[in-house]
């Protein structure tokens, strides 16, 4: 693993020129401000290789899992579609999983409606401490539970508390195969590395190597998928280009990675809509900044820590990558083409698990115990110095991103105003 | 509640109005249609909606389909003298009037609109039957009504309150009578009792000051005006027309012309091929008019300009939903003034996209479209329609492996002598935004090869839009049309050679005032000629277009 190069984001806020934003905006050209080209991207896919059926096995889901523990009978009693419900309440009776509406109004399931204590108010974010003290109060075991469901629902499972529930870690496999989509992080082969789909060794993406087994994963790899489906369309990222001199050859670019606060619309084609503008979310620690090269048109990033907002569906989740470095080509149609390369924090892939819960888990056919458990145990990046542990596993991001503009919301205008001071 | 109204009154009101109506009397497309002076003009859709919110608030809903407008030479404003109302027609005024009196007795707008609740026998039911008719008769149709029109009303609405055992009903019924009376769908002029011969009396004055400023009818404050014989009189007339312009209310006077002007309406059925314009949508249409008429009015109302300037201005309306289009970052959610700077391919409403792609085809440019839709809208010029039999497949093979642009793919379509005489008129023109594709979205090159946009204008070379607008700018064919327009939205009728001087003399004022719209309008409506009755024509005019109609049904 290698930390060489790696700029503290304070530091690279010094380094942000003037570009884009809303003190230019208002008066650009046509094609926008000069040496300056942005992006929206229309979905980030982890991304692995290799094909299923022939070099790896399948890891199961939940519900195949707890099936698989059942008597004979009773297995093929509830192994039919129609029988989904009546699976779903079995397990979770079995395991004691939990589930708590904050507010008045249920999602159609098992969920009760919490007592609150009474320093929550409804229709506001309880605090750590708050949801500690709501699953207390609502007979939660001691210290167990977490927000889910855009923060409105409390749950107990497998994919708040796995570590509860290793039984539906049975069956689990991590991705065998050789070879993968990705980028050598470290500089070093190692002997779990993988080799790219170009022969080039030392490829780490563990992170596929913890989900690579599962169905979803290996279709939400599949190319023609993510050209079809956009992904967190409702808080995009964007990318950000400037300082650009010559789009095919430029040694010096500065980037920004971002989060934008509109959404993504298709076209009248079911594109992306190109050439839109976004404004930025408020949080600045969405702003990434990082300095790049372009080498006959395909960009490569310095190093950054990033952090972005993924949020689909019931996934509300802040994603952060360390050392991450972004490999894309700017292609003749004006889109931009690649990969975002680094090490996902374990911390915010906990977090995305947790966002994603048991329902979401089971209706995709993963498990959020065994993919916890693989991550633990896979993560290969920023090892804490006091624990001894890794704190971030390698991956690999491929994405898409047509043109867009990036307006800075006075949030930013006042940093950059401060930072070019 | 369940309204009843006789379509016998309605015909019966229409007969007693002596109303002439001429059933598509209309000639469009052919030269200087001679559309017969007339005393009375159908409400256009836009401002039969203004008059509704104006009198029953904004909050009434206005549902149902309309007559369609007429656009004669060009404007809906003088198609609205020639045009009366269809049977079927008729059945939508009376279901979109039945849709806004069923609103205006519910809860919570009965009490500002009817003010006293009688009950179905009670006594007192004429006397709020009157007021409610009397008040509300103003301001439908425009004056007061005579004493006889109001006990009409009044018996109506007790006869049929009586059948229906409930006064509402009965008033309701009598205003859905008021909302399909051709008092209240067409501007009649009245003449003046007293005063100059050939004049009209102070409510109709009040009426055509009111829709050429306002497009709609005239407030309580010009009413009042009306009736003191303040409007018969040049300062009180000239006090009216300086608080009209003043009020921000001019600035929809405005927006209404330019959109019949500029014939941005047509963009309501305006579609694109997705595949080819994927940014294109029905919002970006709708937000492509609102952009070119917001953009007229923050420089002629809002900052008083010379009108010539919107050919060159650089100071675009513009909102998120047209970013793509323009390929400009937008900053500001709403509507604001983007300005384009200096050198960028962008200039002038020539280069907007509500013109650019409402004078196009679904899936490519034309200039030939957008060259005669120019000459005809903003030059005023007249360009004929193709003969049946042209051969257009040269013209539309985009794919053309040798033709590439469509300045080459039409010099090609030129080899036809035929053709080529009227091409020469509108290519010019149109190639010159050929920089612009069928959505208005900027390019430099089609299948890879430079759009050359250089071009002649009245014998002066141009290269792009921005030198074309400015030619556009200096030339006095423009101003000439844009004051020949207004004086015909005005007037609800074409020039005819008695009106030559007039026209003359607002063509030297619009130049001496520096080509203030607003100064324009002021003059035309302080020109006692604006408030005469239609002049006697021969009637040999009438009956040479009468003719034509019938020729034209029957064959």
């Amino acid at each position: 693993m290698g930390k060489a190069g790696l700029y503290p984001i304070a530091a690279l806020a010094m380094l942000v020129l003037p570009i884009g934003g809303a003190g230019l905006a208002a008066d650009a050209p046509t094609g926008g401000p000069p040496g300056t080209r942005a992006f929206v991207v229309n979905g980030l896919f982890f991304s692995g290789g290799g094909d299923p059926n022939s070099d790896s096995a399948q890891s199961p889901g939940s519900y195949d899992v707890y099936l698989s523990m059942l008597p004979p009978a009773e297995r093929a009693a509830l192994s039919s579609p129609g029988k989904r419900g009546e699976l779903k309440k079995r397990m979770w009776d079995h395991f004691g999983f939990r589930r708590l509406s904050l507010w008045p109004g249920d999602f159609g399931g098992r969920a009760q409606v919490a007592k609150l204590p009474p320093d929550v108010k409804l229709h506001q974010k309880p605090t750590p401490e708050q949801v500690r003290a709501i699953a207390a109060l609502n007979g939660f075991p001691k210290d167990r539970g977490s927000l889910a469901y855009q923060d409105q629902t409390i749950t107990y499972s497998g994919c708040t508390n796995p570590y509860d529930f290793p039984d539906l870690a049975k069956g689990y496999v991590p991705y065998q195969g050789k070879i993968s989509y990705g980028m050598n992080l470290d500089g070093k082969v190692g002997p779990h590395d993988f080799t790219g789909p170009d022969g080039k060794r030392g490829i780490d993406n563990q992170l596929w190597r913890a989900i690579g087994s599962y169905k979803q994963s290996q279709e939400m790899n599949d190319p023609a998928v993510q050209e079809k489906v956009m992904l967190s369309a409702r808080a995009p990222m964007l990318i950000e280009v400037s300082g650009i001199d010559d789009p095919r050859n430029d040694p010096d670019v500065t980037v920004r990675v971002l989060t934008g606060a509109d959404p993504l619309v298709r076209d009248g084609s079911g594109k992306p809509l190109a050439r839109a503008s976004f404004t930025l979310d408020p949080d600045p620690s969405l702003v990434n900044v990082t300095h790049g090269h372009i080498v006959n048109g395909e960009l490569t990033t310095d190093p950054v820590d990033i952090r972005f907002v993924f949020r689909e569906q019931i996934i509300d989740n802040i994603r952060t990558v360390r050392g991450a470095v972004i490999k894309a080509t700017f292609k003749p149609d004006g889109s931009l083409d690649g990969g975002l390369f680094g090490y996902t924090t374990l911390a915010s892939y906990y977090d995305m698990i947790e966002h994603m819960t048991q329902d979401g888990a089971d209706n995709v056919g993963m498990s959020c115990v065994a993919i916890r458990l693989a991550i633990d145990k896979f993560a290969d990046g920023f090892r804490d110095p006091r624990t001894g542990r890794f704190t971030a596993i390698s991956s690999a991001m491929k994405f898409r991103a047509v043109p867009a503009f990036v307006i800075d919301s006075p949030v930013q205008t006042a940093s950059r105003a401060e930072s070019a001071q | 509640m369940k309204l009843r109204m006789s379509r016998m009154a309605l015909a019966a009101a229409a007969g007693a109005a002596g109303l002439s109506i001429l059933l598509s009397s209309a000639l469009p497309g052919k030269p200087n249609a001679v559309i017969p002076q007339s005393s009375v003009r159908r409400l256009t859709e836009a401002q039969y909606r203004n008059v509704i919110a104006d009198v029953f608030g904004s909050g009434v809903e206005v549902v149902g389909r309309f007559e369609p407008d007429l656009r004669v030479d060009g404007l809906t404003a003088v198609g609205s003298s020639a045009v009366s109302i269809t049977p079927g027609g008729l059945e939508q005024y009376d279901a979109i009037a039945r849709h806004i009196v069923a609103q205006l007795f519910a809860p919570e707008n009965r009490a500002k609109v009817v003010g006293c609740a009688p009950g179905a026998t009670d006594p007192d039911g004429a006397r709020c039957a009157a007021d409610v008719v009397t008040r509300i008769g103003l301001r439908l149709f425009r004056r007061p009504l005579a004493l006889g029109e109001v006990r009409a009303g009044v018996a109506q609405t007790l006869n049929s309150a009586g059948k229906l055992g409930n006064f509402d009903g009965g008033l309701a019924a009598t205003l859905v009578g008021m909302l399909t009376s051709p008092n209240f769908l067409f501007r009649i002029d009245t003449p003046a009792r007293s005063g100059p011969a050939g004049t009209i009396d102070g409510y109709s004055k009040a009426t055509r000051l009111s829709f050429l400023l306002w497009n709609t009818s005239p407030d309580d404050t010009l009413l009042a005006a009306a009736a003191s014989g303040a409007l018969d009189k040049p300062e009180g007339l000239r006090a009216q027309v300086d608080r009209m312009i003043a009020s921000p209310r001019f600035a929809d006077g405005a927006r209404a012309f330019f959109d019949d002007f500029l014939q941005l309406s047509d963009i309501d059925h305006l579609s694109k091929d997705a595949l080819i314009y994927p940014a294109f949508s029905t919002s970006v249409a709708a937000a492509a008019r609102e952009q070119t008429l917001r953009t007229i009015t923050d420089l002629l109302i809002d900052h008083k300009g010379d009108y010539r300037d919107l050919f060159t201005t650089r100071r675009f309306a513009m909102t998120r939903a047209l970013g793509p289009i323009y390929d400009i970052p937008v900053a500001k959610p709403g509507w604001s003034i983007y300005e384009f700077p200096a050198g960028d391919p962008r200039a002038g409403i020539l280069a907007q996209a509500s013109l650019l792609a409402l004078h196009a085809h679904p899936g490519r440019t034309s200039p030939t479209l957008r060259g005669k839709a120019i000459r005809e809208t903003l030059l005023c010029q007249k360009i004929p329609s193709p003969p049946a039999n042209v051969n257009f497949a040269v013209v539309q093979d985009v794919n053309n492996p040798t033709l590439k642009t469509t300045r080459q793919r039409l010099e090609a379509h030129l080899d036809d002598e035929e053709c080529a005489s009227c091409h020469k008129a509108t290519d010019g023109i149109g190639l010159g935004l050929e920089q612009f594709d069928g959505a208005g979205q900027f390019r430099r090159t089609e299948h890879d090869m430079p759009i050359d946009v250089t071009g002649k204008f009245d014998k002066a070379p141009f290269d792009g839009v921005a030198n074309l607008g400015q030619l556009f700018h200096d030339s006095p064919k423009v101003s000439a049309c844009l004051v020949s327009t207004v004086w015909r939205y005005g007037n609800g009728r074409n020039i005819q050679a008695e009106d030559q001087p007039v026209i003359d003399d607002l063509n030297r004022g619009f130049a001496a005032n520096g080509y203030r719209f607003m100064d324009l309008v002021r003059t035309i409506a302080l020109d006692p000629g604006f408030y005469a009755l239609p002049r006697a024509r021969p009637a040999g005019a009438i009956t040479t277009a009468s003719a034509t109609i019938s020729k034209r049904s029957a064959s």
